[in-house]
């Protein structure tokens, strides 16, 4: 590896410049910006609008029908919180196996796995017949003399979402705070005012520091365990139903691997996007996404596996109901869409990425890209062609399309996630500047 | 003894005459699908007859099968709704609690029968149909599903109107909608706890079969299979 | 009401820092009275300036209160309205089990931010920290690291010797009302 490409070691640079590198995208608002924030603002009060006409009018507004209950908002859904499995992934396995190469690319992961929860998050309650009743599922004393029904995987989820949203929270906030106390140090007023509070009086202290660090240390190990446990459970979702091709012992793990494949795509193209748009090329180098294109390599062939797995083990049973699914995912009416996923999410990332001489970051965004619309298709797949082709023959139905509202609200959280990141990135260094910085005789330990 | 409610459809006996469809709908405000609804697949019909079709035109036998809600024993629907909305009532009747329901769909999606139906807008009658409602089931708002309760008003009518009269209640007293409308007399209903009533008869038959046994279910409804 | 008197004094690199703990020590300064300023995270070796934590067993006390809590909260909840289910659990292993995993591991991760919290002193000041809540706090440039000595009754010779000889780039002494 050194020796093909020459690799400059951000962490050599001068402190006095990574500190102003990585501080100045803070500061001054162009008209570039505010253009990149009005325009998916506009996505999104179009996807609220869409909303409130599903609201108003019912569910029918979408292309829901029965027997496809679920459509485009579970696979939405399942989409964000797989992308948000980037963030911990990343950041806590690394951080815990102490790679140094995630350094710059850590917080930018954390980001990513808050906002996607807060989307993904999002989703079971804009799928609920009667939204605005969505509290009925939580635990608490009412008229209703009736508390949730604990046995049902929807409350599973919601327990799951609810630690995960807490603890990724807290794991992107920690290692904010001395960050945020040096911002504090010199800024506008507000925004003085605002690090202050939020990093907590922060003075750098020993017993500080030990105290962040053993708790990063715990967190990272928490968050790994809360991680795969969300998305086991998002595909319990499934599993749990005794539904044909969903009744499957693989789903956990299957959805852990989709889910990991996925963020890291996402994680690809939102680091190249701020390398670019904020000049950071000297700190996302081509080493770290040659890393990660690895990583996408390794969770390509994984995430074939385990699709491989999950049908042969469906076609030698025969199962007549399983193979009805089997066909239609195949053979027949999703096959363009299956294979075409094959398609993106195996071959064309071993193309790009597995080839040495293809492999660039302008490569792997393009194969992020595939991979995150081949992970979109894969849960499309996963839920549509189970519903539409039911047990008693004579109840299966047309395939489902989605309508202009859930399209809408789609592309509105697309759109979410990018405001929410333009924000972000505007109010707090994308790259964690205390943990980047050259140590001070760190190998003399 | 409490009752055990159950039903047993001599297919034999059904030609797909679809009264009993007719009856439900008038029973329990469901309402009238226009052709667009049905052409997006949003029909709803508690009680719907299935047709198979046997062999290539012009030699082609067609096959009925009507299907309500199987009233489970061990109802898939029922453990994965998280408000309790659907829940199993003292008689071992799956029961739809209209009020609880925020619209998870999860219920319908892990239904094998496929017997549940959902609200997609507020339900319209063409006129004058309105004024036909009855007055002991509940109309349902847009969002919430719903699906056959074995007519659980006459149900409770007629054990309301034996504890008045102090009459026992007899076999075939209590016909939900669809039975009482099927000229073919198809249908019976009836309390599976009690050996003597017909329901029970029925279910001994050596014709007797019960939908997608396999599944480990223990539907309420019984089919009897067409003499060879 | 004994003075106190602090002494600030600034280092180049970790090393000498270590060298002038070790220094101070032996000249008879409690590491409860030993402060640490610095832009990163200082990584000693064991036994110089130890912090003892507890933070792990917290964690998982945190993890097993609300494991168990949860657990019983569902079976209690389960309970003051018992459903009818024809034949299935009420109250079944399988079903709260993945509850249980998830509100464990939520414990841990609220009593690992909470003792963070409270250990690191940011929101409550307790024991030493709450007695030196008063103390100068040494602005610190970046790369340098400060050293902060607490002196009760003035006696701030020893303790100098000790600071200078590590090599200390600068030394001064700020005197204030102590407890």
């Amino acid at each position: 590896m050194p020796g093909r490409v020459k690799v400059t070691p951000p962490e050599l640079l001068p402190y006095g410049k990574i500190r102003e590198d990585l501080f100045r995208p803070l500061s001054g608002l162009t008209k570039k910006y505010f253009i990149a924030i009005l325009l998916p603002l506009l996505v999104i009060l179009f996807g609220a609008y869409a909303w409130s006409v599903q609201l108003r009018y019912g569910m029918g507004v979408t292309g829901l029908h029965r027997p496809v209950f679920w459509g485009f908002y579970i696979v939405d859904f399942v989409f964000w919180i797989g992308i948000s499995h980037a963030g911990t992934l990343i950041s806590a396995i690394l951080r815990l196996t102490d790679a140094g190469w995630r350094k710059p690319i850590t917080r930018a992961a954390e980001a990513i796995t808050v906002f996607a929860l807060m989307i993904g998050g999002l989703f079971p309650i804009i799928h609920l017949g009667r939204a605005w009743r969505f509290y009925w599922l939580m635990p608490y004393p009412n008229s209703r003399l009736l508390w949730p029904n604990f046995r049902s995987p929807l409350l599973w989820d919601l327990t799951a979402i609810c630690a995960y949203v807490t603890g990724s929270v807290i794991f992107l906030y920690l290692p904010l705070i001395p960050d945020m106390a040096q911002l504090a140090e010199h800024n506008t007023p507000w925004r003085r005012k605002l690090y202050k509070a939020l990093s907590l009086g922060w003075t750098g202290s020993d017993t500080e520091w030990h105290a962040l660090e053993r708790a990063m240390k715990l967190m990272a190990g928490i968050i790994l365990a809360v991680a795969v446990s969300v998305h086991t459970i998002v595909a319990w979702d499934f599993a749990m139903a005794i539904a044909p091709m969903w009744h499957s012992t693989i789903f956990g793990p299957y959805f852990v691997v989709g889910a990991i494949f996925s963020g890291l795509a996402g994680l690809m193209i939102v680091m190249a996007l701020i390398r670019k748009l904020m000049g950071l090329e000297l700190y996302l180098t081509k080493h770290h996404f040659d890393n990660l294109a690895k990583l996408l390599l390794l969770m390509s062939v994984l995430w074939l596996y385990f699709t491989l797995a999950e049908h042969i083990t469906a076609w030698y049973g025969n199962d007549p109901s399983e193979m009805v699914v089997f066909g239609a995912r195949t053979r027949t009416r999703f096959a363009f869409l299956f294979w075409l996923m094959v398609f993106v999410n195996f071959v064309v990332p071993f193309v790009l990425l597995g080839i040495r001489k293809l492999r660039s970051i302008t490569t792997g965004v393009i194969a992020s890209f595939g991979i995150l619309l081949g992970m979109f298709l894969e849960r499309y797949i996963i839920v549509v062609p189970t519903l539409s082709n039911t047990r008693l023959p004579a109840a299966s139905s047309m395939s489902y399309l989605p309508s202009w509202v859930e399209i809408a609200i789609t592309c509105a959280t697309f759109a979410g996630m990018v405001v929410l990141y333009l924000l972000f990135s505007k109010l707090f260094p994308i790259i964690a500047v205390w943990e980047f910085k050259p140590h001070v005789a760190e190998d003399e330990l | 003894m409490a009752h055990r409610w159950g039903m047993a459809i001599d297919l034999d006996r059904c030609t797909g005459c679809e009264a009993c469809v007719v009856a439900c709908h008038a029973e329990n405000n469901i309402p009238i699908s226009t052709p667009e609804q049905a052409a997006t697949g949003r029909t709803t019909h508690w009680l719907r007859v299935d047709r198979y079709y046997e062999g290539d035109f012009p030699d082609v036998k067609v096959k009925y099968m009507p299907v309500l809600c199987q009233q489970c024993d061990e109802a898939p629907c029922e453990p994965v709704c998280p408000t309790y909305a659907t829940y199993h009532n003292p008689e071992g009747l799956n029961v739809q609690v209209y009020n609880r329901c925020v619209g998870t769909f999860y219920c319908a999606n892990n239904c094998p029968y496929t017997v549940r139906y959902f609200n997609w807008f507020d339900p319209v009658w063409p006129e004058p149909m309105q004024l036909q409602h009855n007055p002991d089931v509940a109309v349902r708002m847009a969002g919430v599903m719903e699906k056959c309760t074995f007519c659980i008003q006459r149900i409770k009518r007629g054990k309301d109107e034996s504890a008045a009269s102090g009459q026992e209640l007899a076999d075939g007293d209590i016909q939900p909608a669809c039975v009482q409308g099927c000229p073919a007399e198809a249908m019976v209903f009836g309390d599976l706890n009690d050996p003597e009533s017909k329901v029970s008869r029925m279910a001994e038959s050596s014709r007797a079969t019960r939908l997608l046994e396999e599944l480990g279910t223990k539907p309420k409804v019984f089919y009897l299979e067409r003499g060879r | 009401m004994a003075s106190i008197t602090w002494l600030l004094s600034e280092f180049r690199d970790k090393d000498s820092v270590i060298d002038a703990i070790r220094a101070l020590r032996a000249a008879g300064v409690q590491p409860g009275d030993l402060d640490l300023f610095s832009e990163e995270p200082l990584e000693l070796p064991r036994g110089v300036l130890d912090r003892p934590s507890h933070s792990s067993l917290v964690a998982v006390l945190g993890a097993a209160a609300f494991g168990i809590g949860g657990t019983a909260f569902v079976w209690y909840a389960q309970h003051t309205y018992e459903v009818i289910t024809g034949g299935m659990p009420v109250f079944s292993f399988w079903g709260t089990g993945v509850i249980t995993y998830e509100l464990t591991m939520l414990g841990a991760v609220l009593s690992t931010f909470g003792y963070f919290l409270f250990e690191s002193g940011l929101v409550f000041k307790h024991g030493r920290l709450k007695r030196d809540k008063d103390a100068p706090v040494p602005v610190v440039p970046p790369e340098k690291i400060w050293v902060r000595v607490r002196c009760e009754g003035g006696n701030t010779v020893r303790p100098t010797a000790a600071l200078q000889e590590a090599g200390a780039v600068s030394i001064e002494a700020k005197t204030g009302a102590g407890l």
